[in-house]
């Protein structure tokens, strides 16, 4: 399996705190791969250097055979690199749609005067956009919500909408950051669901962030373990569950605090 | 697992607005428009001109601090920017005035481009004071380079003349300022529905989503500030064609703090609510002058006090509207227009 993503012995520092130290993996083409950790591992930061929302202290990071070192965030959605946030990072007062809609604008090309007068490409393109927007609307099941300001919803719905958007960008990769914490039993089983479609049916991989240890086993085809910034595990489920390193950082956590 | 919503024509979603009678309503809005100087007198006249001149400036604010969420205090520059502009253009180098006008805007924006650059990577209160240094600036600028601007003298400006037709009468600027008033809500609108006014939104709701979503902070901020820019420089070319005459005096830094008064009282965001803002602050300030004039027995010492009373004035309704109203008039109005839509099942 040719990788998507390779992740090269990356550090980051803030400060006196090491978050992220040494950190080596790849996401294959096609494929769920998971990063666990008790809080405050560096999953998120790994996931920030990766969309070049801060720079590698040391390390490399290559994407589809290109090094990200001088990309910039704003970049990465053309490149094919989509993302959600650990926390809401909606656009609150804009409807779904709009939501939506921005997801797509690296794929818009409308100048500002064609914007202005709305002339008849800009028309053409933005009845174009719609089409795709109302396809993911369909994927995701939200229908009945589409003209509705995301703000008002609740919250497991505004992480739909946020999932919707990164879809929007056309990602071959996509990041998810605890897509599914802070939601019920169905909302989880449906996120779960919506995961293993986006492989199976869009093609697109996906590097996720998670703590529910149901969904990460249930549906990843590769895990990497991080405690304290510094990775001790990655294999297939099976053999994260069985790994004694794994455990005992899981079990020294929840025993701490 | 379908609901039935299932949408078969983008044309609509795209058009400016799918309900037959907001449409409606916006006509007889623009009819009445046109109508109105063969009813008001002059002096009505020259105040509502005066309300659509404004609006065509605030509109431009609004797409900055409301939609873009990018603060300024400064707008009271680009007025100016855009009325010597005009002034220098048409008085000085025999620039014919239609197009003065428009070079104005441009030139305005160049300067919203300048302004813009701080905000890159200042926010909140530090681009407020960055941009009301803008205004200070331009101001010391208009007294001082008085080759170019006649310093504390003043600028008289011919009246604007199109194909020998000349502006003179209050009606006529008012049916100027009428015509670029609808082209801006026009584009104003049409930005509002591309990618460019989305953008904008994303920015001021969540910046570092924007920038992971494909939005380029740096282009989109800046085009944010230019596009301000530019229709403050079109309303103070209006202003200067109305005037005849400007001074300093007419670009105070109060100003700046009127404008976003209004953009606060109308709703942050909202095109219709940049409109009413500035019809409700106008005629709120012409109720102050004429109780100002009923109590000042002696004439002209109270005066003197117009200008910290309007000041005042705009601080208590800035705080009251934050406080209870934080949505503006557009977002009351939509309230009541919900509770009335899903009366009596309301919750
Ligand atoms: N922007 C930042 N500035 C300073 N320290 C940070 C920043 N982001 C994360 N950290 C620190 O880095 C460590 C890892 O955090 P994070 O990546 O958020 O962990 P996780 O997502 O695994 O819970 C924590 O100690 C956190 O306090
Ligand atoms: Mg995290």
């Amino acid at each position: 399996m040719s990788s998507l993503l390779q992740v090269d012995a990356i550090s980051k520092r803030f400060g006196g705190v090491q978050a992220v130290s040494n950190v080596s993996f790849d996401v294959g083409q096609n494929e769920i791969y998971s990063l666990i950790g008790p809080n405050g591992a560096g999953k998120t930061t790994c996931f920030n250097l990766i969309s070049g929302i801060f720079p590698l202290s040391e390390g490399r990071i290559t994407f589809d055979g290109q090094d990200l070192g001088r990309v910039k965030t704003h970049q990465l959605a053309k490149l094919g690199i989509g993302r959600t946030f650990q926390n809401l990072a909606v656009f609150k007062h804009a409807t779904v749609v709009q939501n939506i809609l921005v997801g797509r604008h690296s794929h818009m090309e409308t100048d500002l005067f064609s914007c202005l007068f709305f002339a008849p490409n800009a028309r053409r393109h933005e009845k174009a956009h719609r089409h795709k927007v109302e396809e993911i609307i369909e994927f995701l099941e939200i229908e009945d919500i589409r003209m509705q300001p995301v703000g008002t919803l609740s919250y497991g719905l505004q992480k739909r909408v946020e999932l919707g958007r990164a879809l929007a960008t056309e990602p071959k990769l996509l990041l998810l950051d605890e897509m599914v914490s802070g939601m019920n039993a169905e909302e989880t089983e449906d996120i779960a669901r919506f995961i293993l479609d986006i492989k199976d049916e869009l093609g697109i991989s996906v590097l996720m962030v998670e703590h529910d240890m149901g969904i990460v086993m249930d549906i990843s085809d590769r895990v990497c373990v991080l405690n304290f910034g510094e990775k001790i595990a990655s294999g297939t489920p099976e053999e994260i569950s069985k790994n004694t390193a794994v455990i005992e950082a899981y079990l020294g956590h929840s025993g701490g605090g | 697992m379908r609901s039935g919503h299932f949408i078969e024509s983008y044309d609509k979603l795209v058009n400016l607005t799918d309900n037959p009678v907001k449409m409606a309503w916006s006509w007889i809005l623009v009819l009445v428009l046109a109508l109105a100087p063969l009813v008001l007198d002059s002096f009505w006249t020259s105040i509502c001109a005066t309300v659509l001149i404004t609006a065509i400036g605030i509109i431009g604010l609004n797409l900055l601090v409301g939609t873009t969420g990018q603060i300024s205090l400064g707008h009271s520059g680009f007025l100016a920017v855009g009325a010597y502009a005009t002034a220098i253009l048409t008085m000085d180098y025999q620039v014919p005035g239609i197009i003065a006008i428009l070079l104005s805007g441009f030139i305005a924006a160049f300067f919203g481009l300048i302004v813009g650059i701080p905000s890159l990577r200042l926010k909140g209160l530090y681009l407020a004071i960055t941009t009301m240094a803008f205004a200070i600036i331009i101001n010391h600028v208009i007294l001082n380079a008085e080759d170019i601007t006649r310093g504390s003298e003043g600028f008289i400006i011919d009246p604007l003349q199109v194909f020998g037709f000349s502006f003179e009468s209050d009606a006529s600027i008012y049916y100027l300022s009428l015509i670029i008033l609808v082209l801006t809500v026009l584009g104003a609108l049409n930005l509002m529905r591309s990618h460019i006014g989305r953008a904008w939104v994303g920015i001021r709701d969540h910046d570092i989503a924007a920038k992971v979503m494909g939005i380029n902070l740096t282009t989109y901020k800046l085009l944010a500030f230019m596009v301000s820019a530019f229709f403050a420089g079109i309303a103070g070319s209006i202003l200067a064609f109305q005037l005849q005459y400007i001074n300093v005096d007419n670009f105070s830094l109060l100003l700046g703090i009127e404008a976003l008064s209004m953009i606060i009282v109308g709703g942050l965001g909202s095109i219709s609510g940049s409109i009413v803002g500035v019809i409700f602050i106008i005629f709120l300030n012409e109720l102050v002058r004429i109780t100002t004039g009923i109590f000042a027995d002696d004439g002209g010492t109270m005066s003197l006090y117009i200008h910290e009373m309007k000041g005042l004035l705009y601080g208590v309704v800035i705080v009251l509207f934050l406080r209870f109203e934080p949505d503006g008039i557009m977002g009351k109005w939509r309230d009541i227009k919900n509770y009335w839509s899903n009366w009596p099942f309301h919750h």
